[in-house]
């Protein structure tokens, strides 16, 4: 199948222009090493072509090792016979920023042989504005054709069809000397001269974008803005995400009484019951959480207000070896760190997305709150302070949620000062894109692709995991006193690492289900005591712990261990899939045990020397 | 006078210079590659509060440089009528 190469700088369209192109019928695939997404589809007009959409790149001269992948993926195919032409997306209300890269690829295009078309995005906002520019003198200067065309109108693509239809039967030009052997330095100078002498004039085109700034980025209306957006966007991730993850588990929970009954084995109908629905809907729920934040980011990326959030942040983020982009993953990892970890691919930096990766797990998300809930209530005083003003519990609440968050910031702010890794950081140079009205279709799609991802990709592992708990768990007894099962049998033999704690095997049981998901902790303690549902009425759990002579300095060790403790498999799945590195991931999950273990245990004995 | 492009305030425009020896090579081509050229003319249109990165107009394109960059930058204060 014959190919045609997608190329652009960041902000050109480019990416609206290859949904337009293939009816959105793309699948996605990453560079192998790195998370650099590339967009694969038939083009609608030309079925028997495929359209190869390559990542935004500002040049082909490489400044990071990410880069340097991209660009040599790009080079290698550039020798592929599959590929037939080359198309060079340019905005062409900002030729200065896209000029250099074009005559970067007409050079490498004519080395390799290869046939290029340059595309001026965006005519559509120079038509509003009343603009015009001279293509077809750019054009001859480039010695390529120029074709304006609207990604969003559609306006030109249909003369691109029939000129690429036409160069496929027509035979191939001599290559040009002029730019063969001409140095990046070279083509520096020439898209300067040829941006100023065909570009836009004035400052008609960032009007509305410079009025918008005003208020986005002022110290009173932006901080303002900014807190309503993140507050919305927390809602959006906690709120709105509630009644579909609701729907899903009542949809799982009713395939799961019409399946069950009808299995007369009590083995198999135990696994259906609880490995197969439970496993299933253990990550399933988390679908619509995912596809509701991958909307909305993707939202506030379209629109432009990404960049300035990242603005705005970047400073103090920047005293921890963060990056204002960091913030946004950071936030929706309180609510739970798989999306999270899908919103760091907007971090540029392989650098600071690693911190940022590092920083996540810390955050307090959602699958811990009921295990606070209950360490909380058994051991914290209902009492109040300040006539009632201020609650032990509330408090106790905010200070084990702020001790995740700031655990984090030390974190990166420690690993960014002591190590040095083989990525090479990126400056803080960020292009601020116009204000735009983004697409309802292009972000539903890209929602369903991220939540399709989760599913396919960590949902093996996830299910696998999930299994091996379950035979633990279930046999020999089948199920009848987990304290007897092979779980138990574990519990008991960890039993002498969690006793300096002050646990026991109990304990020690449930914190291992817990690196299912950490809420599992509530579920399985309740089993062990006996309580029915524990997860939905923790009080009689909670009863139950307070009369079984578990210190608070044991409880308080809790807290803090599940704090720090990377116990989720489905984070880790994802971590592994979206770093492409297993080890990343190991190291991780043993770095934050080890860590989570050191501070509860610090935390148990600075208890017991205050008399706890 | 010659300042660095960091110095300037919301509303100033400015002549690049040049570059000092300080940046790295591959920061500075990148610069380049964004427009910041010696002889470009470069106007700061925001200079947010607490050293948060100040916004930039080059030609019709807006950025937000942080200090690491932007003060690498040897520039030239024009006057109104420049």
């Amino acid at each position: 199948m014959s190919k045609i190469i997608l190329i652009g700088s960041p902000n050109s369209g480019k990416s609206l222009l290859f949904n337009r192109m293939t009816g959105l019928h793309h699948k996605v695939a990453n560079f192998p090493g790195i998370t650099v997404d590339v967009g694969l589809g038939r083009m609608r007009s030309m079925p028997d072509v495929e359209l190869v959409d390559f990542p935004g790149t500002y040049s082909l001269q490489a400044i990071s090792a990410e880069e340097q992948v991209a660009v040599e993926h790009f080079e290698r195919a550039l020798d592929d016979a599959e590929v037939s032409h080359v198309l060079c997306v340019i905005d062409a209300t900002r030729l200065e920023k896209s000029l250099y890269f074009t005559l970067q690829v007409i050079r490498d295009c004519e080395r390799h042989g290869k046939p290029v078309t340059v595309l001026a995005n965006m005519v559509d906002v120079l038509d509003n504005h009343k603009l015009v520019l001279d293509f077809t003198a750019l054009a001859k200067e480039l010695e390529t054709p120029v074709f304006p065309v609207s990604a969003r109108s559609g306006k030109g693509l249909e003369a691109l069809v029939s000129h690429l239809q036409a160069s496929s039967t027509v035979a191939r030009e001599a290559p040009r000397a002029r730019l063969l052997d001409s140095p990046d330095v070279l083509l520096r100078g020439t898209a300067h001269q040829l941006a100023h002498r065909y570009g836009a004039k004035g400052d008609i085109l960032i009007r509305t974008q410079t009025r918008l700034d005003s208020f986005f980025l002022s110290s009173l209306s932006g901080g303002v803005a900014f807190f309503v957006i993140m507050y919305l966007l927390f809602q959006s991730i906690f709120t709105w995400s509630a009644p579909a993850m609701d729907a899903v588990e009542a949809l799982l929970g009713l395939m799961a009484d019409q399946v069950v009954p009808r299995i007369s084995n009590q083995v198999g109908r135990d696994f259906t019951s609880d490995a197969l629905f439970g496993g299933i809907g253990a990550f399933l729920v988390f679908v619509p959480q995912i596809f509701v934040l991958t909307f909305i980011i993707g939202l506030l990326e379209d629109s432009g207000y990404m960049a300035r959030a990242a603005l705005i942040c970047h400073k103090p983020l920047r005293l921890f070896g963060l990056t204002g982009k960091s913030f946004i993953p950071m936030l929706s990892g309180v609510a739970c760190a798989i999306p999270a970890i899908y919103a760091a691919r907007a971090i540029d930096s392989p650098r600071k997305r690693l911190l940022t990766y590092m920083a996540i797990p810390l955050m307090p998300c959602s699958a811990r709150l009921p295990v606070y809930t209950l360490l909380i209530a058994a051991f914290i005083p209902s009492g109040t302070a300040l006539g009632g003003l201020v609650g032990w519990q509330g408090l106790a609440m905010f200070g084990i949620y702020f001790f995740g968050m700031f655990t984090g910031l030390v974190v990166t702010g420690l690993v960014s000062r002591t190590s040095k890794d083989h990525y090479t950081d990126l400056p803080f140079v960020l292009e601020l894109p116009p204000y735009r009205v983004p697409g309802l279709v292009p972000l539903l799609r890209n929602a369903w692709n991220r939540a399709k991802h989760f599913v396919t990709k960590a949902g093996k592992i996830i299910f696998t995991v999930t299994l091996v708990i379950w035979v633990l768990g279930y046999f020999p007894n089948y199920g009848a006193d987990l304290g007897t099962s092979w779980l138990g049998f574990l519990g008991h033999i960890v039993e002498p690492l969690f006793a300096p704690l002050g646990l026991d095997w109990r304990y020690a049981v449930a914190i291992l289900t817990s690196f299912l998901a950490r809420e599992v902790f509530v579920g399985t303690l309740g089993t062990i005591f006996g309580i029915e549902a524990a997860d939905e009425n923790m009080t009689p759990l909670v009863q139950q712990i307070q009369a079984s002579d578990l210190s608070i300095g044991s409880g308080l060790a809790l807290l803090v261990f599940f704090a720090i403790a990377l116990q989720c498999v489905s984070t880790l799945a994802i971590l592994a899939k979206e770093s492409e590195s297993r080890t990343l991931a190991l190291k991780m999950f043993v770095a934050y045990l080890l860590l989570a273990y050191a501070a509860a245990l610090a935390i148990f004995h600075l208890a017991g020397l205050l008399g706890g | 006078m010659n300042l660095s492009l960091w110095s300037l305030k919301a509303g100033q425009r400015c002549e690049i210079l040049g570059y000092d020896q300080q940046l790295a090579d591959n920061y500075r081509t990148r610069m380049m590659e964004f427009g910041f050229h010696p002889g470009e003319t470069v106007s700061c249109v925001q200079s947010l509060a607490f050293g948060a990165p100040k916004v930039y107009r080059v030609s019709n394109t807006i950025y937000s440089l942080d200090e690491e960059v932007a003060s690498h930058l040897q520039v030239r204060l024009l006057a109104a009528h420049e």
